[in-house]
């Protein structure tokens, strides 16, 4: 189930907002897609990232996929567990397998967001393309 | 009455121009300084591919349970013994040189050779006995050695080179290693697996700078995947011994890093002096290279180069091919050397392969082009070994769909290169490399996948958004 009190991006990342801190993941959809997720690629903390921008790769034993960041700002917490177990993603993508924390430069970025009900209509329309 | 040749150097350019040499009817003297393989033998190569033999069953142990192996108790090595047997190979394979040496008549002096006139090797034995060698033609192929910079207090023990590396003394808890590319990416993946925290410093934005642009950038998250520290567009300005016998090396921008070890590998230089080259007016570049046309002649009549000294390609297999053709010349003949295809590999884990142009290079040379892209992931025989990361990437002319470049990362990738050399050796296109047909299921269906990719045409390749 896709939680109501945070934001999708197109690419399928999320946001989840507190203040100036952004926490950012990638959606039940995207982990599914991906299948089991064998690496992630993080950027290191004090990195500055752009919204609309690569902020990480991650490899399953399908593919390498981009996650491309929702909003700007600059890394301040990276999930450590992951370099070990990046198989967390595929089992709580919104929970334990969160990717970093940025604090954010423009928190009106936000608002360009999509809530839980345009990203489920936005995957499934594009499910059917 | 034969000819008499003279080699100077008994490497793998040496070595090989010595037996054709031999094969064609010279009467072959071969003077060499330390042992007959030379550096690839001895100190490059195969010493660290035996290393890496090692390393690569380590970490097959260690994964053992994913393929439902169970080991019992934990996964540890024994250093003298992974050195021993790399010194068996070694000594093996020097061992099988030295009698096809017998059995070609060729004549070995170790001791070291320097040409006095262009008829005339003097060779110097260790007990001080002198030898002069009256020669119709000579061959010099005395190869290259670890470049150093007064910045690092070489000493064998603390600060390296690849030379003390390779015979793998120690494990050391933490190791600084200068220089990203060929060498410097292979030891980290060396040392690394042993146990040893690993930092690279590398003055260029990348590692394997050489290397087409992808495969760089998959062998860049290898490193980081086995927790290697890469630091890119940075020097090293001072190395100094602190206490506790630590190394600590200061770069450019500040940084300090402490380590207990520091291998630097950033180039080789050619062994070019001290030859008699001045007095025999041979010319020399800037480098200390000894300067050749493409026959292997050098500007004195009846002296050739090859190999590392000529400083081309710093690779073996070139060094053997001029050496082949630097023997041809020598005995009449009027062959030539093309470096158009010419495969290199790299042994790091997993390894890249190879041959023909980088994209880059194609790009900046105003070539159209098309490329081809097939991952390792998309093949049944990666997944079933384990073995799922890396790609084929195969580069063609958009107008003529004939095969430029092939680059290869993954397992077997360095064996996998050929398929690629002959193709553009032979002309083929990438329509034909695709319709060949490759055996499944093998790692190969890869570069098949990746000709086919060029038009779109990957049958394991989901249709592209684009």
């Amino acid at each position: 189930m896709n939680p109501d009190d945070i934001k999708y991006h197109r690419d399928h990342a999320w946001v989840r907002v507190e203040g100036k801190r952004a926490t950012i993941g990638i959606t039940d959809y995207a982990q599914h897609q991906l299948g089991d997720i064998v690496y992630v690629d993080l950027p290191e903390a004090e990195t500055e990232v752009d919204a609309e921008s690569e902020l990480s790769e991650i490899e399953s034993t399908k593919a390498t996929s981009p996650v491309v960041s929702p909003v700007s700002g600059t890394v301040v917490e990276v999930n450590e567990d992951l370099a070990d177990s990046p198989e967390i993603i595929n089992d709580d993508p919104y929970g334990n397998g969160w990717l970093i924390v940025v604090e954010m430069s423009d928190p009106s970025e936000v608002e360009d967001l999509m809530t839980k009900d345009e990203y489920e209509k936005f995957v499934k329309e594009e499910q059917e393309k | 009455m034969a000819l008499k040749l003279t080699i100077i150097g008994a490497g793998p350019g040496g070595y090989v121009a010595a037996i054709r040499a031999a094969q064609k009817g010279a009467q072959v003297t071969i003077v060499e300084d330390d042992e007959v393989g030379g550096t690839c033998l001895n100190r490059g190569c195969i010493p660290t591919k035996t290393l890496i033999a090692s390393a690569e069953a380590l970490e097959h142990a260690r994964r053992a349970s994913e393929f439902g192996v169970e080991i019992s108790g934990e996964v540890g090595y024994n250093l003298a013994k992974i050195r021993e047997r790399k010194d068996k190979v070694v000594s093996l394979q020097v061992k099988g040189i030295r009698s096809l040496f017998k059995s070609w008549g060729i004549t070995l002096i170790i001791g070291r050779g320097s040409i006095l006139s262009p008829d005339v090797v003097r060779a110097v034995q260790r007990d001080g006995a002198t030898q002069d060698i009256k020669s119709g033609k000579i061959i010099i192929a005395t190869g290259s050695k670890p470049a150093r910079m007064p910045v690092f207090p070489f000493d064998g023990e603390s600060v390296l080179t690849s030379d003390d590396a390779v015979q793998m003394k120690s494990v050391p808890k933490s190791l600084l290693i200068v220089g990203a590319g060929v060498i410097g990416c292979e030891f980290a993946f060396i040392y690394r697996a042993f146990g040893a925290e690993v930092t690279m410093v590398e003055m260029l934005p990348q590692a394997l700078s050489t290397e087409d642009d992808e495969i760089s950038a998959i062998i860049e998250r290898e490193l980081k995947k086995a927790k290697i520290r890469l630091l890119t567009n940075v020097k090293v300005e001072k190395t100094e011994r602190i206490a506790d016998g630590m190394m600590l090396s200061k770069l450019a921008d500040g940084r300090e890093i402490k380590t207990e070890k520091i291998l630097v590998s950033i180039g080789r230089s050619m062994n070019s002096k001290n030859i008699g080259l001045e007095a025999l007016g041979v010319r020399t570049g800037t480098r200390g290279e000894i300067m050749v046309n493409d026959k292997m002649e050098t500007n004195v009549p009846g002296v050739y180069a090859i190999g590392d000294v000529v400083g081309t390609m710093m690779l073996a297999h070139v060094a053997s091919h001029q050496g082949l053709v630097a023997a041809e010349n020598a005995l009449g003949g009027d062959v030539r050397m093309d470096y158009t295809v010419i495969p290199a590999g790299i042994f790091t884990m997993p390894e890249a392969g190879s041959v023909g142009l980088r994209e880059k290079q194609a790009l900046e040379n105003g070539l159209k082009i098309k490329v081809g892209r097939f991952a390792y992931r998309g093949l049944g025989k990666a997944h079933a070994m384990g073995e799922i990361t890396g790609m084929v990437k195969v580069i063609s002319d958009q107008e003529t769909d004939k095969v430029l470049g092939v680059h290869i990362c993954g397992a077997h990738a360095t064996d996998m290169i050929h398929e690629g050399a002959l193709a553009i050796q032979r002309g083929v296109t990438a329509t034909e490399l695709g319709s060949l047909i490759h055996a499944h299921p093998t790692l190969s269906e890869a570069v098949m996948e990746a000709a086919e990719d060029v038009h779109g045409m990957a049958i394991h390749a989901p249709k592209s958004s684009s």
